[in-house]
């Protein structure tokens, strides 16, 4: 076997049993790796109706073929489960160097059944696998998790761990890797909080089997050609981060402002990437193999850390009206450290402050307290007062209330920062994403503000279906092969095709790719539909169909069924959105049952 | 859609990549082709000329549409394209009739197609043989030139299908201007000993 190691690992944490299991090549040659593998054995392992953070839901981490290996950005890893924020199927997944170490002790893949009993870690390294005691860590933050067990394991270690939020079942709880890179969305950390698992550390040095190397490396000079000729990826994000769109987004009145009730920030370019750059900036950096180091090392004038990114600078900035980037970048240290995502935290903060100015909630804040902010950050990751109530997620939050219309979500999960009203396709992907409101299910940003390949009309409603499906099948293979999606704004699927040809041997077209991204796509939908989720479910909240935006989107609405119905038959779904029989046959799933 | 069918069918006419009648253009939207009326002037489309028709099955769009549907549905039918191109750009169609694939020799070219194969059939009007080996072709690349005949172009956009077309026959350009004035050509890229097996 070329490429993949054939290797999994089943840890019963109950019964504190390790085994190994071979994962079969035409499995993998199907499913890939990363989020396809976990998707399909989430699909098989877990029954849609089961409580997520109770002990029969399952917890898969997996890399993929490219893993380890020189492709670009070929240092990522996914996680897979039912997620107890959404109940919806889901996967997350993160840079940094956790991924290739995992690959380097010989293993493509965990899954983690059951409950410890008491606070436990798992330690992974060529030698084998150790389930070692964690009560002296558990309660610690990020940052002295991870010097706990550097000091225990040592250097050579790298972590994935949870912070306080994790362990108290927040249900927006993200899981830290490499003590700076997050695998943020749909509260992963709660559910390693719920398996009492505060930590997985991997070490490893083994190198994978590449078919023809020859081939590879062509394949891997002319992919890195195209990355250094794009301006995205070797410019602009380099030198500003992802928070180089900003600016742009909010120029094109899609910034998130306020909970959504605007769509342009005042105070947009002091927290832009070039902001961020001129005051608090301290250098940029990379995670395993990428050349186009997008990250941020930062400091403000108390504190330094990394980050933030460009979404928290929307839901922690511009959505609640904070327009100082040292206030965003200490909020994202404190997450990072409780082990909070900063995209669903700031979504519920902005519902409470929304709530709040109307009169909704007796509870004193307003819009812009960045301070009041900070003191609720901690009231969440440790479930105090009024926080045990927004670490619920901004859904149950305020339908606690019934104000269920403040909640800007969808399936449960906080929108990103992006305005629907201003980029129509995007806002069609977060409402038919798999994983509820993402902005990584289906890179429209790229056509509709980047021209990345080309440009469209970001207002136009109709005939975008087409292109976003093509967009959600490719990244479902992006994210299955496991690389970082930036690379997709300079390569397409054709540069994917030959190196994943190259390296497993397995020949596959652009096509064939596009066809394996569809099933995996389709059978996240089925496990959904099983969980419970209807048509009622892609929607978007009533302010982006009824209210419009500000700047030019001030005319705008989302045309949410038009759009939907459009989508549901380029999908080749009947109207409830729901997969046909000749849909499932065609994408060999004939023996799949729905339950409607 | 139909303003960007009518320019990009202005402009394949500008650049030589059709003479006046020929050449079709479809675009998918759900279940339906938008695609270019048989016999249409490629250079100066009207409304009329841009014919609707169904992805699968046959009604009454196929009275005015292209004689190169079929191979066009096929397409959309085999691939996840979203648009075709198909033209007939005069270098490429000549550069095609001496070799089984072309490889750029323009930095341009290489960079963005690195290789376009050639196949043969023996009818290319309309053919049936066409309609079974294009999309299988256009899995794998996403220009392919029909010997003596012309080029099938695909992208999730519009303009990706026509920037193909467009860069293939700027690139055959400089081959048979290489050509016919025996120039040497001196290797100024690496790797290119791998361009065959892309």
């Amino acid at each position: 076997m070329h490429g993949w190691t054939g290797r999994l690992l089943r840890i019963d944490l109950k019964d504190r049993e390790i085994t190994e299991e071979s994962l079969d090549e035409k499995l993998l040659a199907e499913y890939v790796g990363g989020r396809g593998l976990g998707s399909k054995i989430i699909y098989d392992e877990v029954d849609p109706g089961i409580d997520p953070l109770g002990p029969d839901n399952k917890f898969i981490v997996a890399v993929g073929p490219l893993t380890r290996t020189k492709a670009p950005t070929s240092g990522r890893m996914s996680v897979s489960t039912k997620s107890p924020l959404t109940g919806t199927i889901f996967d997350s997944n993160a840079g940094g160097f956790w991924g290739p170490s995992f690959k380097g002790a010989g293993y493509d893949a965990i899954i983690i059944e059951n409950q410890a009993s008491k606070p436990v870690y798992i330690r992974i390294d060529e030698e084998g696998v150790k389930i070692k005691e964690a009560q002296d860590v558990w309660g610690k933050g990020i940052k002295d998790s991870v010097s706990y067990l550097k000091e225990k394991e040592g250097g050579q270690y790298q972590n994935m761990v949870i912070g306080p939020a994790g362990e108290n079942l927040v249900k927006i709880a993200s899981v830290s890797v490499n003590g700076h890179r997050s695998l943020g969305r749909g509260g992963v950390g709660a559910i390693l909080g719920s398996k009492n698992l505060k930590a997985i550390t991997v070490s490893g040095n083994k190198k994978p089997s590449i078919y023809d190397k020859d081939k590879f490396e062509f394949v891997n000079y002319e992919a890195n050609k195209q990355i250094k000729a794009s301006n995205l990826t070797s410019r602009a994000m380099p030198t500003f981060g992802t928070s180089m769109l900003v600016n742009l987004v909010n120029e094109a009145g899609a910034f998130p402002t306020r909970n959504f009730q605007e769509t342009q920030f005042e105070s947009a370019s002091s927290i832009s990437g070039e902001a961020m750059s001129e005051k608090i900036l301290e250098k940029n950096t990379a995670c395993y193999n990428c050349s186009i180091r997008c990250a941020r090392r930062t400091k403000t004038q108390n504190q330094s850390g990394h980050g933030p990114e460009y979404e928290t600078v929307g839901l922690m900035g511009s959505n609640l009206g904070i327009g100082d980037i040292e206030a965003i970048a200490e909020i994202n240290y404190m997450c990072n450290d409780l082990g909070l995502d900063t995209i669903s935290t700031g979504g519920t903060i902005s519902c409470l402050m929304e709530m709040a100015e109307k009169n909704i909630i007796d509870y004193d804040i307003s819009f812009g307290e960045e301070k009041r902010v900070k003191d609720l950050l901690t009231k969440i990751a440790c479930r105090e007062g009024i926080g045990d109530e927004l670490a619920e997620g901004s859904r149950r939050f305020a339908a606690s209330y019934g104000a269920q219309e403040y909640a800007m979500h969808v399936k449960g999960l906080e929108l990103p920062a992006y305005d629907p009203r201003g980029l129509k396709g995007r806002g069609l992907g977060y409402a038919t994403s798999n994983r509820g409101a993402c902005h990584l299910r289906g890179n429209m940003l790229g056509p509709e503000l980047l021209g990345v390949p080309k440009m469209v009309d970001r207002f136009n409603y109709k005939g975008k279906s087409g292109l976003l499906i093509n967009q959600q099948n490719f990244v479902a293979i992006v994210d299955s092969l496991v690389v970082c999606q930036f690379t997709t704004f300079a390569i397409d699927e054709e540069f994917f095709a030959r190196i994943f040809s190259a390296v497993t041997g397995i020949k596959k077209s652009q096509q064939d790719l596009l066809d394996m991204g569809e099933k995996i796509w389709n059978l996240e939908r089925i496990f959904n539909i099983n969980a419970g989720f209807n048509k009622d479910d892609d929607y978007l909240p009533k302010r982006f169909l009824e209210e419009t935006g500000s700047g030019p989107a001030s005319d705008q609405i989302f045309e949410q069924e038009e759009m939907l119905q459009e989508y549901y038959s380029s999908r080749g779904w009947d109207e409830n959105g729901i997969p046909t029989r000749k849909k499932l046959r065609e994408l060999d799933l004939e023996d799949v049952d729905i339950d409607v | 859609m139909y303003e960007q069918i009518k320019q990009i069918g202005r402009d394949l006419f500008l650049q030589n990549c059709v003479s006046s009648h020929a050449g079709n253009i479809s675009i998918r939207i759900g279940d339906k082709i938008l695609i270019t009326r048989t016999g249409a002037m490629i250079h100066n489309l009207k409304d009329r000329d841009i014919i609707e028709t169904s992805l699968h099955e046959e009604d009454s769009g196929i009275v005015m549409a292209s004689s190169e549907l079929k191979v066009h549905r096929k397409i959309f039918q085999e691939t996840t394209a979203m648009a075709i191109v198909h033209a007939h750009p005069v270098n490429a169609v000549v550069v095609s009739m001496d070799r089984d694939e072309i490889i750029p020799l323009d930095s341009e070219g290489s960079y963005l197609l690195h290789k376009v194969p050639v196949v043969a059939t023996e009818h290319t009007v309309g053919a049936e043989e066409v309609k079974e080996v294009m999309p299988e072709m256009l899995k794998e690349y996403k220009i392919v030139m029909l010997r003596g005949h012309g080029s099938f172009a695909i992208g999730q956009m519009l303009e990706e299908a026509y920037q193909w077309t467009s860069s293939l026959e700027a690139s055959c350009e400089m081959i048979n201007i290489m050509d016919s004035t025996n120039r040497d050509f001196k290797e100024y890229r690496s790797e290119t000993e791998h361009y065959q097996d892309w």
